[in-house]
Formats: C-alpha cells, sequence, structure tokens
C-alpha cells in the first residue's frame, strides 16, 4: 500500500469543487476574518468619512480620556484619535498593500525568470539580492529615503525594493524546483512557448507558497510602514499614520496613556488578524 | 507466535481493515499480497503499532506471544510497544531514500538500536554494527558506517535498513516492499538476504508485497487481501496451484508471464508510412528529406518494410560534472585522457554516459531498452526527445516531436489544470507554433474528449483535477496527452512500473491497442524483462552506457548471446 501513502502524501487536499467548498472554516481562519474584516472596514471607511475631522483641533478637548463622543480619547492637539486611527488605518493599509503588490509581482517576475533559465541571469540577479539581504532593512530603506526623501510614494518605493528579495529567493527555489518536474519536461517536449510554461504552467502551482509568504510580507510591510513614519521617515504629520500617531503618544504616555494604547492595539489587532487569516488558509480545511 | 485475531481499522468512517484473521509461528514466511488500497500495510503498521493516530481498531485483537499488544476499542498503548518495537519486532521499510535519516551516518542510526535497547559499550557497539553489516552483506562495513545515506546505492541502503532491523535477532520482522524500489538483480539478492535471516536467526516475517512471483520466492504462507479483507489464505503453492478465489486468479494472471507473447504488429501493417505532415515548414522539408532518403536506403534491405521513425547513428551523451578544479591537471576523464586545458578553466569534464548508441526504431514497432538503472537508458532517452544538448553523434527524427509517457503518473500531470485542459494543452501548442494546425476552441475540446474515451476514460474525468485519479487513470490521461497531436514515435520511460499488477496489464493492453490503431512506433524502457517481452518486437540491451545488444525479442530470449543478458534473463 506504499503507493497509497504516496497519494495521500502529495494530494493534501481534494482540489476541483467550487470556491465555496474551499474556503477553510477553521477557527483561525474565522478570528483572522473577522478581525482583519473590522479593520479593513475600519480604514476603507476612514478614506471617505471619518466620525470628526482629522485634522480640526480643539483646545478645550485637549486629552480627553475615552468616552462615548471619543471612544479612544483625544490627542494633545484635542482631535479624535479614532478618527485618525480610522484613517491611520487606510493610510497603513493601503501602503502595505501596495508594497506588497510591487515586491510580489518583481518577485515572480525576477523569481521565474532566474529560476526557470538560470545561467549568467541567474547568478547576478542572486547576487544583487544577497547584497540587498546583507544590509539590515531599516538601514537600506533610510538610505532610500534619503536618496529620494520622505512621504508616501516613497515609502513604497523603497520599502517594495527592500521586500523584493525574499520574494524571488521564495519564487526561485519554487521554479528551479519544478522546472524539472515531469508535466514541466512534457510541456516544453510539446513545444509549450517559454512564456507561457513560466506563467501559466508554473506560475499556479507555485500560489500555495507565494501565498503563504505574501501574507507574512503584508504583516512585515505594515510593521515597516509603521516603524518608519515612527521614526519620522515615512507618513509625515498631519497626515495620519498609525507609526506617526504611536511617536506623538509616546510623549503623553503619562498623561495620556490611552492614546499610544489605542494606537498601539490597532497595530496589534491588524497583524494579529492578518496572521490569523494566512494560519487559517494554511491549515486548510482539516482542522 | 503472532495472533491478529477479527481485525478491523477503521479511519473516521471508511474501514480500511475488515475482520483480519492472520497467525504467525516461529520460523515462518507468511506473505500478505494485494493492490494498493487492499489495506495490507494497514494490518502491517497496526501491528507494528505505527499506524496514524486516526486509525481506530474497531474489532478484534493482536496477541503477540500471549500478550494483548491492541485490542478493539483501546488507543494504541505507546509504552507497551515501546519495549517490542526494535527488540522483539522490527520493520522494513519500502522506501530506502526516505526510511534512513540523512544528516546522520549510517552506522550512527543503526547503533542507535543498539543504544536503545542494550547496555553495550560504544566500542561493542560498533563492533556489532560492523558484523551486522558483515551478514547482511555490505562488503565495505567500516565505509558504510561512516557513510551518509546518500553515499549509498539503493541496495546498499536497503541492506543498511535490514541490518537495522535484524541486529536484536527480534522475532518478528515486517517486511513492507522493502524490494519495490530496487532493480530486478538488486531484488533479489534482498530477497535471497531476507531468506538466508529467517533461516539463521528463525524469526517470523510478514512479508508485503503487491507481486505475487516474489511472495512465491520467499513466502511459506501467503494470505491474499482485497478490500481490507483476507479472501483467501494458505501454502504459497497450492494458492499458484488452484486459487480458489477469482481475484487471486486474477492476480496471477495479471503478473506478465512470458506465455502470452504478444501478435507482432509489424506483420499488420506492411504498406510504406504516409506521415502526418501538419508541422512547421523546416521541420516539413527536413522530414521530406529524410523520409525519401530513407525511402532509397530501405529499398535495399528488403527486410524493412518502411522507413524508419528514428534513427540514432553513433550517439554518445554525456554531462558537465562540475567538479573540476583548476589544478587537477592530472585526474583523467571517462576515457583516460587528460583533462584539457579548456575542462580546466571552465571548471568542468564531460562525463559520458551512453557511448556509440546505433540503432532505428520503425513504424508501428515497439523497441524495448532494458538494463539496470544508472545504465544509461534514461539519459539516451532524454537525448533522443532533445531534452539533453550533450551529444555526439547523430540524431534523425521522421516524425513530428515524439512524445514521451513517464513512469511516474503522479508527477507527470499538472496537479492545477483538469483533465479536459491538460489534453488541450498539446493542441495548443500545436498551433502556436504553426498557424496551420491551430485549431478551434470547439474542436480542441472535441479532440480532448474523442481522447478521453480513446485511452478508456469516462466523458466526466473531463472536468476533474489528476488529485482526484488512480495511479492508472493518470496514466492513461498521460497517454493521451503524449497521442493527441498524433506523434507517430512514443518513449515509453517505464509506463507500468508504478502501477499495481492489474493496472499495469490494463496499461499495456491499452498501449498495445493505441499502437494498432494509431499505427506507433515506441521506444519502451523497462527494467522488468516480462514485461518488455509482452511488449516489444525487439530488444535493445544496455550495460554502463553501451549497447551490448540488439534484436528480435525471441531471439533474445532463446539464445541470448551476452553473458549479461542470460545474468538479467535468468534474474527475472
Amino acid at each position: 500500500m506504499g503507493r497509497t501513502f504516496r497519494e495521500m502524501e502529495r494530494t493534501p487536499r481534494e482540489e476541483g469543487g467550487s470556491w465555496k467548498d474551499r474556503i477553510p472554516w477553521n477557527k483561525y481562519f474565522l478570528a483572522g476574518l473577522v478581525m482583519t474584516g473590522l479593520a479593513l472596514a475600519l480604514g476603507i471607511l476612514g478614506l471617505f468619512w471619518t466620525p470628526y475631522s482629522t485634522t480640526a483641533m480643539s483646545a478645550s478637548e485637549k486629552f480627553d480620556p475615552p468616552s462615548l463622543l471619543h471612544i479612544f480619547g483625544t490627542d494633545n492637539f484635542g482631535r479624535d484619535i479614532f478618527s485618525r486611527v480610522m484613517k491611520g488605518l487606510g493610510t497603513t493599509i493601503g501602503i502595505s498593500g501596495l508594497v506588497v503588490l510591487f515586491s510580489g509581482s518583481a518577485g515572480i517576475l525576477l523569481g521565474a525568470l532566474t529560476g526557470y533559465f538560470g545561467g549568467l541571469a541567474d547568478e547576478i540577479v542572486m547576487r544583487v539580492t544577497d547584497a540587498v539581504n546583507g544590509f539590515p532593512s531599516i538601514l537600506l530603506t533610510l538610505v532610500i529615503i534619503s536618496l529620494l526623501g520622505s512621504g508616501r510614494q516613497n515609502v513604497i518605493i523603497s520599502l517594495g525594493i527592500v521586500f523584493v528579495p525574499s520574494y524571488v529567493r521564495i519564487v526561485r527555489s519554487e521554479y528551479l524546483k519544478l522546472r524539472d518536474a515531469d508535466y514541466i519536461r512534457r510541456a516544453r517536449l510539446l513545444g509549450v512557448k517559454d512564456v507561457r510554461i513560466l506563467f501559466v504552467h508554473i506560475l499556479p502551482n507555485i500560489f500555495s507558497v507565494f501565498w503563504v509568504s505574501v501574507m507574512i510580507g503584508f504583516n512585515n510591510a505594515i510593521l515597516a510602514e509603521s516603524g518608519m513614519s515612527y521614526l519620522g521617515i515615512g507618513v509625515q504629520p498631519p497626515e495620519a499614520s498609525l507609526g506617526n500617531m504611536l511617536s506623538d503618544a509616546q510623549g503623553y504616555l503619562q498623561a495620556a496613556p490611552w492614546y499610544a494604547l489605542s494606537v498601539g492595539l490597532s497595530i496589534v489587532w491588524v497583524v494579529l488578524g492578518f496572521s490569523l487569516f494566512s494560519e487559517g488558509i494554511r491549515r486548510g480545511k482539516c482542522e | 507466535m503472532i495472533k491478529i485475531e477479527d481485525l478491523s481499522v477503521a479511519f473516521g468512517e471508511t474501514e480500511a481493515v475488515r475482520h483480519v484473521n492472520l497467525d504467525l509461528v516461529e520460523g515462518e514466511i507468511l506473505g500478505v499480497v494485494g493492490e494498493s488500497g487492499s489495506g495490507k500495510s494497514v494490518t502491517a503498521l497496526t501491528l507494528m503499532g505505527l499506524a496514524a493516530d486516526t486509525a481506530r481498531v474497531t474489532t478484534g485483537r493482536i496477541l503477540f506471544d500471549g500478550v494483548t499488544l491492541r485490542e478493539a476499542g483501546s488507543p494504541c498503548d505507546k509504552r507497551l510497544y515501546r519495549s517490542y518495537q526494535g527488540a522483539r519486532m522490527s520493520m522494513v521499510f519500502q522506501e530506502p531514500m526516505t526510511s534512513l535519516n540523512p544528516t546522520q551516518r549510517a552506522g550512527r542510526q543503526v547503533e542507535e538500536t543498539l543504544r536503545l535497547h542494550t547496555g553495550l559499550a560504544a566500542a561493542e557497539r560498533k563492533e556489532k554494527v560492523l558484523e551486522a553489516f558483515r551478514a547482511v552483506g555490505l562488503r565495505e562495513p567500516e565505509k558504510v558506517y561512516a557513510s551518509y545515506p546518500h553515499q549509498l546505492s539503493g541496495g546498499m541502503r536497503q541492506r543498511v535498513m535490514i541490518a537495522m532491523a535484524v541486529i536484536l535477532e527480534p522475532e518478528l520482522i515486517v517486511a513492507d516492499e522493502p524490494t519495490t524500489a530496487l532493480d530486478v538483480t538488486i531484488q533479489n539478492q534482498i530477497i535471497e538476504l531476507l531468506r538466508k535471516i529467517n533461516e539463521t536467526q528463525k524469526n517470523a516475517m510478514l512479508f508485503i508485497t503487491h507481486d505475487l512471483n516474489l511472495a512465491r520466492r520467499l513466502c511459506h504462507r501467503v494470505a491474499v487481501m482485497k478490500d481490507g479483507r483476507v479472501v483467501e489464505q494458505g501454502p504459497v503453492e497450492e494458492i499458484f496451484r488452484n486459487p480458489k478465489e477469482e481475484y487471486t486468479r486474477r492476480l496471477i494472471e495479471a503478473v506478465p508471464s512470458r506465455m502470452e507473447r504478444r501478435k507482432d504488429i509489424r506483420e499488420v501493417f506492411q504498406e510504406p508510412v504516409k506521415g502526418d505532415f501538419r508541422n512547421t515548414k523546416e521541420e516539413y522539408t527536413k522530414r521530406k528529406v529524410a523520409v525519401s532518403g530513407a525511402e532509397e536506403r530501405t529499398s535495399q534491405e528488403s527486410a524493412q518494410s518502411a522507413a524508419p521513425v528514428l534513427e540514432v547513428r553513433n550517439l554518445s551523451v554525456y554531462y558537465q560534472d562540475g567538479n573540476v578544479s583548476f589544478l587537477s591537471g592530472d585526474r583523467k576523464n571517462w576515457q583516460g585522457e587528460r583533462l584539457s586545458l579548456r575542462e580546466r578553466l571552465s571548471g568542468t569534464k564531460k562525463e559520458w554516459v551512453v557511448s556509440g548508441a546505433d540503432f532505428e526504431i520503425y513504424p508501428g514497432e515497439s523497441l524495448g531498452l532494458v538494463g539496470e538503472s544508472g545504465c544509461g537508458k534514461t539519459s539516451l532517452s532524454k537525448a533522443i526527445l532533445g531534452m539533453n544538448c550533450h551529444i555526439q553523434g547523430e540524431i534523425r527524427h521522421h516524425s513530428i516531436r515524439p512524445q514521451m509517457i513517464f513512469q511516474d503518473p503522479y508527477s507527470s500531470l499538472n496537479p492545477t489544470k483538469t483533465i479536459g485542459w491538460l489534453l488541450q494543452e498539446p493542441l495548443r501548442a500545436a498551433g502556436a507554433l504553426d498557424k496551420s494546425r491551430a485549431m478551434t476552441k470547439g474542436d480542441m475540446v472535441a479532440a480532448a474528449y474523442d481522447m478521453l474515451r480513446k485511452v478508456g476514460l469516462e466523458e466526466s474525468y473531463f472536468s476533474r483535477r489528476p488529485s482526484q485519479l488512480s495511479g492508472g487513470q493518470r496514466q492513461r490521461v498521460s497517454i493521451g496527452q503524449a497521442l493527441i497531436t498524433s506523434p507517430g514515435f512514443l518513449v515509453a520511460d517505464e509506463p507500468v512500473s508504478a502501477l499495481d499488477v492489474t493496472i499495469q496489464a490494463q496499461i499495456m493492453e491499452l498501449l498495445q491497442r493505441l499502437q494498432q490503431e494509431m499505427r506507433l512506433a515506441y521506444l519502451f524502457i523497462s527494467h522488468d524483462i516480462n514485461v518488455v517481452y509482452r511488449m516489444c518486437d525487439r530488444i535493445m540491451v544496455m550495460k554502463e552506457g553501451r549497447i551490448i545488444e540488439i534484436g528480435e525479442t525471441e531471439e533474445i530470449f532463446e539464445h541470448p548471446r551476452e553473458d549479461y543478458t542470460k545474468l538479467l534473463l535468468r534474474e527475472s
């Protein structure tokens, strides 16, 4: 029955059926879905509407503790923290999403080409990614930011560049593995063109692996963006971002602990929710 | 000594083993024979206490020397089992590749058993391991002791596994398909070894296999399993002489035997080739020239009725070995020549794996290629298909885009696509290469359905994915994919060796039927002499990269010229 074991090994889950049947309804997935969904909804809503203006200051409402009017309280300028968190969520998630989109597609393209064809181009790209990996990522982003200047767009570019190597590595190793798979050999024998082999035959097979790294990458991007804004090299005030709010809040830990707490917990909420969500997908239906 | 009484094992709702009764006395070898999914491995794993935690024993019990090891309803008693595993019962697994830890030296892994179960000192342990290595026929025990698994061949690894299993002289050895992953010649040595161990140590052995012939050679008694039940049980010769169950008879018949020689297909097709010329322009002219040239030649060779689909002339295949340092000037290459400056500069040297191959294949013919693994069979076939460009010599194709059927049906189909998509892809590719061959979507779908029918699958498979298919069904899809562009010539690399015997027979039948219908030429690679005998018109024997003998199947079987051929024939 050795063969049936192998069969079980190679078919971790039944494929087919409509996408509805494939949703992994486990507790990780559910919790993650709820948490991410809420954060996402607030973030998107925050782009169009917030309970209070995010920039309107009010001296009389300075450092109001959480109440029914201001559920996260107010900050040092009397601005509603909840509104600003909504806005910040939108900024942070948006930036992270674009970073992942940029670095992920670049990673797929470079990884696919280098992994499948190998040769000199592979050697060069890999050495460059090694070099990029050699720097601490925060240092590298600092360098890029100092060249380009701060601001939303440049944060996306610099983080995107820093994140590319990790995707290249993963995608490349998958392509390297699959390029010698029997079904790819057969495709070559049939005369299928290389571009088609790369993106129609192989790409769907690496999605499960790639998806996991996208999830991790998204979380890292959120943390990195917050970190950069916290350090003042990311999104600039008065624009709200979770990072620069946290940086502001740091000064008033004694006077308004709710400020730091609500912003910090929001970051935790998003990252944790997304981790649970991806964990749920990774575990699949069986648990 | 071992008693399995009324054992049923279930995974969730599905019962894998149903009311199985087996018993084993000291010094006896019991064969458990069945196809994949028959429950034979689950029975063995449950007996060993190694079944997955999700496996529940629903009825019956397992007795070892009067002690109840496992009973219905109670979970697996890991503690109790641990005192038996290794010391009193041990197991040899199928895959010698994966059953040894790749990060530890072979000697250490065997020693581990001794460390766990005996109080021997380090030096004594090592001595004992070396002794065991010698006993299982490993020629350089010291060297094996210090080797990592990947440095050992499949046969050697399996010997190490066996050494590990027998070192404590357990009363029971369970061998789960111990030879399936090995070459024929190695297979025989392992079977002999198991027999010898059984004779000297007098332990009971449970030998699990899907190959009735193997069971016949080793076992005293056999139990035939099907769908989780033992359908027949008895002394091995009796089962062979008068099988009571229909299923047993089918299993015995399915083993390819030399008695049933296939009809010579070349007699059916005597008219010359009319090729399918739908192809790119260059290939078209190339082929046309080649065909006309070949026709002239064949008119002189009256023995062959048609132009060959493939001519291989003095073909040598090499690999670039990348481990040459620039300073290794005194190293000699494969042919005993000094390494050239170029080889030293580029850090690579040529490792020749096939040399001087010379043969041709005619339409409608099956040419068998036999030899041990590592003899260059696969390298040769890859070179023929253009998958390896490191060649010298000449390969002339007179067919369009020859295709290949791969050995492992689990890795030869893209798991993310549907069967219908897979069957249409060759047509799409052909259309993209040559506009004149482009087909409409509807035509392609129709062709795919047509091919499904041809390879004996129902239409409902069109929208399924490979993971929903069994090995045999996958191999059918694989064949369909290779044939849908009507290539005329196919390389079949061990197309049935990964399948169950009854499935093997079906696939071979299918290949033969398609050969007749579509007038295909096969290069049929196999290590199984019986399969080759059944499938092929001519046979080519390969040894260490050279074709040492080539001739008509009957001729080779009845009057083999080379000693090596004789050895191959005797071993199977």
